[in-house]
């Protein structure tokens, strides 16, 4: 799927994976494919309600069908199919499709966003044990961003809470420095990644 | 399952970074096209 999306942008297509997982769930399983550059949305709770609500719910196994819908940007659908839950997607004939659909929709569209990138001076300061810096070590891998942004353990590295609190003014990771600049919320730090590496999604 | 031709419900879920993703935003701007799958782990 990941090799295959600039055919599904060249379609102004946004692709979202969907399944009843948990956010974390999905985190995990992203980083175990080695990141990924689409969002994997958490139809979690309540359990399958945006599914049901497109009728791609299977109540026994209690998961969603899988399942390929395929809506305009006026918001209508243009292609609903199943391969059944353990079937096999043909994602090369569904970039095809989109394709077609994004040629017979007529429906406005405008470019996706390019990512911001991230400044060469950027660097992640992170403690062990911690849920936060765990979560933003994860957003890093998932964005393919572990080779372009250094990350430093004040935990274990002296030298390295010397230099957070130097930057910072104070002690606290996750600390994201670019620029000078500190960021210390991790939802934001995770923002500020998402946008270097993917820009935003409208 | 919700036919072609159909207005798609709206929808507001987050996803694996966290962030709140929305089907409206995407009007007027991009099409959609959502993978179901029935759990992570599992193929796309």
């Amino acid at each position: 799927m990941e090799a295959l999306l600039p055919r599904f942008r060249d379609a102004n297509t946004q692709v979202l994976g969907v399944s009843v997982d948990s956010v974390y769930s999905h985190a995990n399983w992203a980083r175990d494919l080695g990141g990924i550059s689409f969002p994997l949305l958490s139809d979690f709770e309540p359990k399958g309600a945006m599914a049901k609500s497109l009728g791609v719910y299977l109540d026994g196994p209690g998961i969603t069908d899988r399942a390929t819908i395929v809506i305009d940007s006026a918001g209508v659908v243009r292609h609903a199919s199943s391969v059944g839950p353990g079937g096999q997607r043909g994602i090369d004939d569904l970039a095809a499709l989109c394709a077609q659909s994004d040629r017979e929709a007529r429906t406005p569209v405008v470019p996706f966003s390019k990512p911001a990138g991230l400044a060469s001076d950027a660097v992640l300061y992170v403690k062990s044990r911690c849920g936060f810096s765990r979560a933003v070590l994860l957003a890093r891998d998932n964005l393919h961003l572990a080779a372009k942004l250094p990350v430093r353990n004040v935990t274990e590295d002296a030298a390295a809470r010397s230099e957070l609190v130097r930057v910072s003014g104070k002690e606290q990771a996750p600390c994201l420095v670019v620029g000078g600049a500190a960021k210390l919320e991790s939802a934001e730090i995770i923002a500020v990644l998402r946008d270097a590496a993917l820009g935003s999604l409208v | 399952m919700i036919s072609p031709g159909a207005t798609a419900p709206d929808f507001t879920l987050a996803d694996h970074l966290g962030r709140k993703v929305r089907l409206s935003d995407f009007r007027g701007r991009h099409h959609v096209c959502l993978l179901f799958y029935p759990l992570d782990w599992t193929p796309t």
